[in-house]
């Protein structure tokens, strides 16, 4: 079975108030991340549609992840916890059919520790190299 | 078990306690189909089977009738559970519906998969034990082992959809209009068969918590996909992780909606990991 | 529809020795949505926003997208600049070409140029589809809800009042004061309870704008920030108020320490607020008095300091060998917490007073001698190592100030948060007598122990932020967040699509989503004033009937299409 690797595409769901500051952090000290992520920002990660993940998934994204604040550090006051219960549960689902729930990484961090974005983001492309291929459950010709 | 069911329904219609009982009934070249007696006299006519989820049903007589008409419906387990669903999405005012439970018998709990082949009113026939479906070979077969043999299994399976929404049209829960699978932004229009993950697992979460394992979706596929063991190892997480059941409590909703104070996990109040690969800082 | 212009930033080459800028504006020039495309050596020295602003009132453009650094390096000076010249800037995007791409990719300058245009490219779509929330403005009543007339309590109404707002000042008791009313002597100056907030009581009977509800309780607050529908209970029956704020000044009680030291069961030991009344009643004549610290406190049931005990033990230890000449005063502590100039002289003068001072350790308390009567204690001094017994005719106990349950009713009936102890929680710590809930203000002893002195600061501070507040007659419901530039918007229901599950009313963490019936059914409607625009509605409703206009699923679906497109 072809794996992952070489067609890494990450979409990264940030809040603009901690992962988005981590990126920032890890811009300024020059950390060298792969090019396969695209960034779209939220203003919380409760914002994050289970279904958006879904439909990133289906349109070609090979994994995506949703960083927010810590559980317990939420600008929103805990807006943070049901988003990462509900994607907790999608990644059940996702593991059921195979497709795997490490696809989805949910990371929740302090702004300011940007070398763990760095390293969240690095790991994440890591693991996703060697998942198996999609290819199966994409439209044909892709 | 029809008797007694029977004899219930009487009893409500000449009390008055209802205006009308939804049921199945036999009617002209034997053909079963629901209806709903107002008069006890036409209840000679009443069946029970086929299997038949009235929910949404009733949500619709109930729609449509003036506020101070009052529905009886005769359930079993899984369509109790569905209207306690449709009651707790405020879809079914409990203050108009009656029910009258009967049980299903083990046969019935074995072909279904049923862990609660039984309605938490029960007024007709006696209850069984359920069934666990994690322990039957077919489902395991498609939830453990190896991911990505699971992953072609699945798609296989899925790859058979030719997207006629009757999973969805079936679902006694599914009541929303517009719908999320109609939507161009969420699944792509006019492609058969549905693409694979949009439509299937959308759909599947849609029903993470919501999902009172009826398996009317399953039954409605014309393509036989086992759409309902797709729902179980969700139904299983949030039993375990939250002690929640879908359908058992009309007042209590899913534990997704609420932060970890209102809804903690036994044990472990707010999770201290910081990232889902497993690292801790 | 109005186009988009796109402006980049070289950064003196920052950006454009790693990103090829000039294939990007090709690119970008190629989307019919796309007006014009330049490249800029800088965006944010001085004359840049200038030129910039005339370009796009040239071309008569609505929507920017900065392709430059992030909004944490210089591109939200820009935006606000931009904004000054005249542009809106919610339709002023910034791409962070340079933090989140050339600084990060800068050994892949083709995955970079790669990364750079699918980000320009989902900005662009985010702008195609963002549509603007409707603002509402509030009335704010110029009227103030202080709970509880302690001297938190009184300072902030006195000092709201004199800022001209009409205060209503509530408490359970008959008479303003607070625990303060059965202190005989504070410290660190020795003045009687009263005689401290002597001018805030005078004041707050004087001042025609307060009005004193003794006996009273809050029964229901509805409504919201700028304008709360308050209910009262008092002795004449039910008030009803609007007001505009609420200041929660609701005090604490101090914990009875049933079982410890034989507490309840052994006489002459007794708490402080008991010691107190004695002292009011000149019955505190004693040969020994030993005063042991952190009795049920700094444990691991509660393990915050109470702040004001120490101090509390140095006054009446003091006291007890001014009134009983030649009596002896040992305090058992763990550590003598006297912070700050005033309170370690007093502790220096405590001292030299000849008070006695033993440390014990937590692992290893003090116990009690004696059957009915106490006879004395048995210590373990760390310092000098050895267990000793002072023979002594009263223990007073220091116990800590524990959340009062009416108070932490209160709470849930606003809907703030209390820490895991049950006081109020403050929003962040920079903002210390804020809540998450715009309009409520807390201090006092609810909100942490503090001393009189601390509780009246913290009262006149919640007195100014909530003036402030109140100031603002006119309140924008968009402008109502700690964001800097506004919220992102308000989340809008269809009322068409809902189907009324109340999903967003069980998420909202603001409960800012209420159910309205219409007809046979419920319909979901959002409070704009409570909205804080963190999309936690959105992203639970079943069909999408929710949406935050500014980042609908339009935008969004879109964004996540093009964020891996390849062109060629």
């Amino acid at each position: 079975m072809s794996a992952e690797r070489g067609n890494v595409k990450i979409l990264v769901f940030t809040c603009r108030w901690c992962g988005l500051i981590g990126a920032d952090g890890a811009g300024r000290k020059r950390i060298e991340l792969p090019a396969s992520y695209r960034v779209i920002q939220v203003d919380c990660a409760g914002y994050v549609e289970p279904d958006a993940v879904i439909r990133a998934l289906a349109s070609g994204a090979t994994g995506v992840a949703v960083l927010g604040c810590h559980v317990g550090g939420c600008r929103f006051n805990d807006a943070n916890h049901p988003a990462l219960k509900r994607l907790e549960l999608l990644k059940t689902l996702l593991d059921t059919t195979g497709i795997g729930g490490r696809r989805l990484l949910l990371g929740f961090g302090t702004a300011h520790e940007s070398h763990q974005y760095a390293e969240m983001i690095v790991d994440f492309h890591r693991e996703l190299e060697g998942m198996p291929s999609m290819a199966s459950w994409l439209p044909q010709g892709e | 078990m029809l008797d007694q069911v029977k004899q219930k329904a009487k009893e409500i219609l000449e009390k008055k306690e209802a205006d009308g009982v939804l049921g199945l009934r036999k009617g002209l070249f034997d053909v079963i189909h629901p209806h709903v007696f107002t008069v006890p006299s036409e209840l000679d006519a009443l069946v029970l089977e086929p299997k038949w989820l009235f929910a949404k049903m009733a949500r619709a007589i109930l729609r449509e009738k003036p506020q101070a008409w009052r529905l009886a419906v005769i359930v079993r387990g899984c369509d109790e559970r569905a209207i306690v669903e449709l009651v707790k999405r405020n879809q079914i005012d409990r203050e108009r519906l009656l029910t009258l439970g009967y049980a299903c018998d083990m046969d019935q709990a074995k072909a279904c998969l049923c862990s609660r082949p039984f309605p938490q009113k029960l007024d007709a026939g006696a209850a069984v034990e359920g069934v666990d479906p994690l322990a039957d070979e077919r489902v395991k077969a498609y939830l453990e082992g190896d991911a990505g043999k699971r992953m072609e299994m699945w798609a296989a399976q899925l790859k058979r959809c030719i997207k006629c929404y009757g999973c969805r049209n079936s679902c006694p829960i599914c009541v929303c209009v517009p719908c999320k699978l109609e939507d161009d932004v969420w699944v792509e229009r006019g492609v058969i068969p549905a693409e694979m993950i949009s439509f299937q697992i959308i759909r599947a979460f849609h029903l993470s918590d919501t999902c009172v394992a009826c398996g009317a979706c399953q039954e409605a596929c014309p393509v036989g996909i086992p759409l309902m063991t797709l729902q179980l190892s969700m139904r299983e997480a949030l039993k375990k992780d939250y002690n929640y059941e879908a359908g058992l409590d009309a007042n209590r909703k899913s534990p997704v909606l609420f932060d970890f104070a209102k809804e903690p996990r036994p044990g472990q109040a707010v999770p201290d990991w910081v990232d889902s690969m497993g690292k801790k800082p | 529809m109005a186009k988009i212009g796109v402006i980049l930033c070289t950064c003196f080459g920052e950006i454009g020795r790693v990103v090829d800028l000039e294939s990007l504006k090709t690119r970008l020039e190629a989307d019919p949505a796309v007006d014009f495309v330049t490249i800029r050596d800088s965006l944010c020295l001085p004359g840049d926003a200038t030129r910039m602003q005339a370009l796009i009132r040239e071309r008569g453009i609505g929507k920017v997208i900065l392709g430059a650094c992030s909004i944490y390096g210089k591109m939200e000076f820009v935006r606000l600049a931009l904004a000054r010249e005249g542009t809106n800037i919610r339709t002023v995007r910034a791409v962070d070409l340079r933090e989140g791409c050339a600084w990060v990719h800068g050994k892949d300058p083709v995955g970079a140029s790669r990364r750079a245009a699918n980000q320009l490219e989902m900005e662009i779509a985010l702008l195609q589809n963002r549509q603007d929330s409707k603002d509402v403005a509030i009335r704010v009543q110029q009227e103030a809800l202080v709970i509880g007339a302690g001297p938190a309590g009184l300072s902030a109404a006195c000092g709201l009042a004199r800022l001209g707002f009409k205060i209503h000042l509530v408490d359970r008791g008959s008479a303003p004061g607070g625990l303060l009313n059965v202190i005989t002597k504070t410290f660190p100056i020795d003045e009687p309870g009263p005689e401290k907030i002597k001018n805030l009581v005078d004041e707050t009977g004087n001042n025609s704008l307060i009005r004193f509800y003794g006996k009273t309780k809050v029964s229901a607050v509805k409504g919201y920030a700028g304008d709360f529908k308050v209910s009262l209970a008092g002795p004449e029956g039910n008030t009803a108020l609007r007001v505009g704020a609420v200041v929660l000044a609701t005090g604490a009680r101090v914990l009875f320490p049933q079982g410890m030291f034989g507490y309840g069961k052994v006489k002459n030991v007794i708490t402080q607020m008991e010691m107190e009344r004695r002292f009011a009643t000149g019955a505190a004549s004693c040969k020994t008095a030993v005063f042991v610290q952190c009795v049920g406190a700094r444990n691991s049931e509660r393990p915050y300091c109470s702040t004001i005990c120490c101090p509390l033990s140095l006054k009446n230890a003091m006291r007890v060998m001014d009134e009983n000449p030649g009596a002896k005063a040992y305090v058992l502590h763990r550590d003598i917490m006297t912070p700050g100039s005033v309170l370690e002289a007093y502790y220096r003068k405590a001292l030299q007073k000849g008070v006695q001072f033993i440390r014990f350790d937590a692992d290893r308390p003090p116990e009690m001698r004696g059957q009915d009567q106490v006879s004395g204690i048995e210590v373990f001094d760390t310092i000098s190592g050895v267990s000793r017994t002072i023979e002594t005719d009263l223990l007073v106990l220091s116990t800590p100030f524990i959340p009062d349950p009416d108070a932490t009713a209160l709470a849930r009936m606003l809907n703030i948060p209390v820490d895991k102890y049950g006081f109020y929680a403050e929003v962040y710590p920079i903002h210390p007598v804020e809540t998450r809930n715009d309009g409520i203000f807390i201090c006092g002893t609810a909100r942490w122990p503090v001393a009189s002195d601390q509780a009246i600061a913290q009262g006149e501070a919640a007195a100014m932020k909530a003036a402030s507040f109140l100031g603002k007659v006119d309140l924008s419901a968009l402008t109502m967040s700690r964001v800097p530039g506004g919220k992102l918007g308000h989340a809008v229901a269809d009322a068409a699509a809902c189907t009324g599950c109340g999903n967003c009313v069980a998420v909202c963490p603001y409960q800012a989503c209420r159910l309205q019936r219409t007809g046979n059914r419920s319909v979901s409607r959002v409070i704009k004033v409570r909205c804080k625009a963190c999309g936690s509605c959105v992203s639970v409703c079943p069909n999408g009937a929710m949406q935050m206009p500014e980042q609908n699923y339009r935008a969004v679906g879109e964004m996540i299409r093009r964020a891996f497109r390849e062109v060629r």
